[in-house]
Parts: structure tokens; C-alpha cells; sequence
């Protein structure tokens, strides 16, 4: 343990799905939950990071837990909100040298698929007007290529859909807990070719707290802190697929989630066959089959072997989403990257909400993706006890 | 007859109908549509070209769902989009005629109606089957 060394000290969350109430008091109820779980009042936070894609602003959060005088910073990334606002709080409690960051994220989105403008991503309105500004049919082409380049079969996609369901069974702070067969997933209403509705997310709402602490302080707070051994965060560069793309350059195919996982592996000291717990973006089920081997996880076109012989289930080789992930929890987009983390360091803490990988994993890793083409993932590594 | 199109910043020239990209210099690398920069190699050396107007199909997928707005159309029908593969550059447009789709089966560029301004048919690009309009 050094003095540069970040561990997370205290985690909160919300039940995810509908949310009739106001944002910040959402976000409150996260914040509170997680100094609660580690002895602290927002009296004893010295920096505060937040981040929502809605209207509310999470530096005004203070009029709610308290007029502190400390530095608030707001971020907005979009889908990789979560991860950039923990990459902030870490930086800025190295920067600054103290002791106690606070991270939360939290958003309540209109029900539906997200609506977006084309002026806002640089895009002429002939590509909204001709029904192309659409977040399901880019999912639906992305996979539709991947499984075609890489052998794997749809069934792949009612694997993913089930797998998440039945974590979610049992998770208590899940928004869809009902299980669904890989047939029901498959034989569901067609979306976009080949997604049904079961293999998408929907947004939603919910909020996500952590608590930072460095170095030694953090054993002063909680039995097993977990560290974080890296955060990485990437954009992307020629080649890669993104959303709301009109044009995509041919040849080899690049994506700031490999970028991103390497880094933080790299950065860590990890190799990604050590890691036993894992969080992917799984916006729909085939960004969790593409994720699995962009992040090094497991091989391109042994994700339908993976699925099938169990090994991301909770008593498999590789847990993968055991909160249910995206396709259960929902999109709060802002709260989505800390759900992720927050579910990881439960586990490694040996007290998941929901279903307890057995035999004590120490490694984690998360990862979140989204537009225009970021991707943020970290390492996390169980210590003490 | 003058043809409207959604944005005639999209077409080098609607009849024929041929779609207007950009081309580096530096890099050679194209993009659609024209852009007066180089996003693969930061350059500012492009120019404006007239895109290959067949390819093959590089994926596909169906909407079954009417877009909300800013979407538009006189009835909404299903309908597919595609990534095509041009050589030089991969465009995404509608493919026009059916519904379901083969990875690698050949298209060629079309016009195709969006919707009905003051009675005035309106076109966007799209691309077709070069083998006729079954399903494969």
C-alpha cells in the first residue's frame, strides 16, 4: 500500500427501473447510502465528482447534502459517464493530495428508445429525417456483421438475453427480475434484425454512489477496501463502429474498448485471464458477445461455446454482468458505469446484493462503452481480509 | 424535371445518380458525406468526389419500429438499412425492395421516394439488388 494507491471505501445504489421523484433526490438517496456503508458524513468528502446526461446539475447536489465549500466536478461522457467521473475523483485526490473523494452518477430518463439530434453529433437532418438517427438498428447492424465475420450463430444473442435475466432474478436493486428462456429471447418481437426485444435495454432510472479513499486512511474505513488498480479511459481512431456513423472506413476494424482494456490492464499489471469477475457494456446482448472479446476476456467466436458451457454464469469460469447488466438494470446513463463498479466491488468484497461468486475473487474489471465511440474501464483489486 | 432530394449536398448529380464524398490527399482515405477535413489523418487536403456507385452488402438490418421525429414519412412501412461496401469507403443508406438481406450479395445505388412535400415527391439515396427484388 503506497500513498498514490485509490481504494473504494463505501458503495450505494438505488433500485433501478421507473422513478416518479426528481433527479437529485435520486441522487441523494445513492450519496448517503454510500458514506453510510463507510462511517462517513458529506461533512468528511474533500472532492466530489458527478455526472448526469439529463438537465439537472450534480454540482447543485450541495444544496441537498450540504454547503461544504468543496470542489464539485461535473462530467458529462454520455455512456462512459460513470467510468470518467471514478478516473476524475482519482485524479483528483492524487492531484490535490487528500484523503476523501466522493463519485456519484444518476439520471431518470422518458421511457423509449433515446432521441437523438443530428445537429448535435455534426450530422446533416437528412440522416433523422431518413430514419437513420436510430441507437437500435446501429446495435442490430454492428452485431449482424460480427456474428457473420466471426462464425457464431443468433443463438448466441438468447444466451446473453438469459444469462442476464437470471442474475437478475436474484439482485434486489435490478429493474427487470423476471427469468427468460433462451427460446422465449429468441422467438420475441424482432426489434432490428437480430435483436429482439428481450436483448435490448431500455433507459430508465437510478443513481450510483462510491466512496474514494488514498492510501491508509482506506483501512481505517473498511475491512476490505478495493483498490482501484487502474482506470483508463479512449476515443476512437480510424476503423472503429459507431453510432450514428454515415460512413465507415474499410479494412481493419479498430474500437476504443480494446484500446481501453489494454490500457488499464497494462496500467494494472493484469492480464485479462486473471481477472475472475467481470461488468461489460451490454447495451443490448450483442455488445456483451463483441465486449467478451474486446476486452480480452475471451477469444472472437468462442463467445457461443462460453455461453453455452455455463462459464459466465455465477458458478462458471468467468462470472460475467452477475447484477444483470444493462439488459436488466436499465440505461440510467450517468448511474450506469458506477452500477458496474459498484457490483464488482460488492462482489469482491464477498457481499454481493444478489448472487455471490464463490470462492473469494480478488481480481475485477469493468468496462463502459457508448457514443460517440469512448470506452472507460478499470481494474479492481480486493484487499485486506 | 428537377428531382428534390433530402439534402443536395448528399449527390455529385442526381441523374445519374451518384453519391458526393470527400477524398484526402494525404492519406487517401474517403468519407461520405464530403467533409472539408481529414478525420483519418487530421489532413485538410480533400476534395470533393464522386462515390463508386455499386457495392456489396457489409451488413444489414430491418426497422420494424416507426423512428420518432425528426423521421419522416408519409406511412411507415419496415423498412432496411445497410452498411455498403464501396471500395474506397463503406456508406450506410437504405437498401430498397425487401426486407431481409445476405452479407456480400451485390447492390447498386438508387434513388428511392422518403416522402411527399406539397405533393412533391421527395428522394434519398438507397441501393438495390442486382440479382432482382426476391428474397435470397
Amino acid at each position: 500500500m503506497s500513498d498514490d494507491d485509490i481504494y473504494i471505501v463505501g458503495a450505494g445504489r438505488t433500485v433501478f427501473g421507473r422513478y416518479d421523484g426528481e433527479d437529485n433526490e435520486l441522487a441523494e438517496q445513492a450519496v448517503r447510502s454510500a458514506l453510510a456503508d463507510c462511517g462517513l458524513s458529506w461533512k468528511d468528502v474533500e472532492f466530489a465528482v458527478g455526472g448526469t446526461n439529463g438537465e439537472t446539475k450534480p454540482d447543485n447536489l450541495v444544496a441537498r447534502l450540504g454547503l461544504t465549500g468543496l470542489p464539485f466536478v461535473t462530467v458529462k461522457n454520455g455512456c462512459a459517464t460513470g467510468g470518467v467521473a471514478l478516473m476524475t475523483a482519482r485524479n483528483g485526490l492524487l492531484a490535490e493530495r487528500t484523503d476523501i473523494a466522493c463519485v456519484v452518477g444518476y439520471d431518470n430518463h422518458a421511457r423509449g428508445a433515446f432521441n437523438a439530434s443530428p445537429a448535435r453529433y455534426g450530422i446533416g437532418d437528412w440522416y433523422g429525417a431518413t430514419g437513420m438517427m436510430v441507437t437500435t438498428s446501429y446495435f442490430a447492424l454492428k452485431i449482424q456483421r460480427y456474428l457473420h465475420e466471426h462464425g457464431l450463430g443468433e443463438r448466441t444473442l438468447g444466451y446473453a438475453a438469459e444469462k442476464a435475466f437470471e442474475y437478475a432474478a436474484a439482485h434486489p436493486y435490478a429493474w427487470r427480475r423476471k427469468p427468460v428462456t433462451v427460446d422465449e429471447a429468441m422467438d420475441a418481437d424482432m426489434i432490428n434484425e437480430p435483436l429482439t426485444r428481450f436483448m435490448f435495454c431500455s433507459p430508465d432510472a437510478g443513481a450510483v454512489s462510491l466512496v474514494l479513499a488514498r492510501g491508509a486512511r482506506a483501512f481505517d474505513l473498511c475491512e476490505r477496501p478495493v483498490r482501484l488498480a487502474s482506470v483508463a479511459l479512449r476515443g476512437r481512431r480510424p476503423g472503429s463502429f459507431e453510432v450514428f456513423s454515415p460512413w465507415l472506413s474499410p479494412g481493419e476494424r479498430t474500437s476504443p474498448s480494446i484500446d481501453a482494456a489494454a490500457a488499464a490492464f497494462a496500467s494494472a499489471g493484469v492480464s485479462p485471464s486473471d481477472v475472475q469477475v467481470a461488468q461489460l457494456q451490454d447495451t443490448e446482448a450483442g455488445a456483451e458477445i463483441i465486449h467478451l472479446a474486446e476486452t480480452g476476456l475471451v477469444p472472437h467466436g468462442a463467445q457461443e461455446e462460453a455461453y453455452r458451457n455455463g462459464d459466465l454464469k455465477v458458478d462458471g469460469r468467468l462470472p460475467i454482468n452477475t447484477d444483470g447488466g444493462l439488459l436488466a438494470n436499465g440505461e440510467p446513463v450517468g448511474a450506469s458505469g458506477l452500477r458496474q463498479v459498484h457490483e464488482v466491488v460488492r462482489q469482491l468484497q464477498g457481499r454481493a446484493d444478489g448472487m455471490q461468486v464463490p470462492g473469494d475473487p480478488r481480481i475485477g474489471f469493468t468496462h463502459v462503452y457508448g457514443a460517440p465511440g469512448i470506452s472507460a474501464c478499470t481494474v479492481l483489486v480486493s484487499e485486506g481480509a | 424535371m428537377v428531382t428534390h432530394v433530402v439534402d443536395e449536398t448528399l449527390f455529385a448529380s442526381t441523374d445519374p445518380v451518384t453519391l458526393r464524398g470527400s477524398a484526402c490527399a494525404d492519406c487517401g482515405a474517403h468519407v461520405f458525406p464530403a467533409m472539408a477535413s481529414c478525420p483519418v489523418c487530421a489532413g485538410v487536403d480533400v476534395t470533393a468526389v464522386a462515390l463508386p456507385t455499386e457495392g456489396t452488402v457489409w451488413s444489414w438490418t430491418t426497422q420494424h419500429f416507426a423512428p420518432k421525429p425528426p423521421f419522416r414519412t408519409d406511412e411507415f412501412q419496415p423498412f432496411s438499412i445497410g452498411y455498403i461496401d464501396l471500395g474506397p469507403v463503406i456508406v450506410e443508406g437504405w437498401l430498397v425492395g425487401r426486407t431481409t438481406w445476405q452479407i456480400g450479395e451485390p447492390v447498386r445505388l438508387v434513388l428511392a421516394k422518403a416522402w411527399t412535400d406539397a405533393g412533391i415527391d421527395v428522394h434519398t439515396f438507397g441501393f438495390e439488388s442486382m440479382a432482382g427484388g426476391e428474397t435470397p
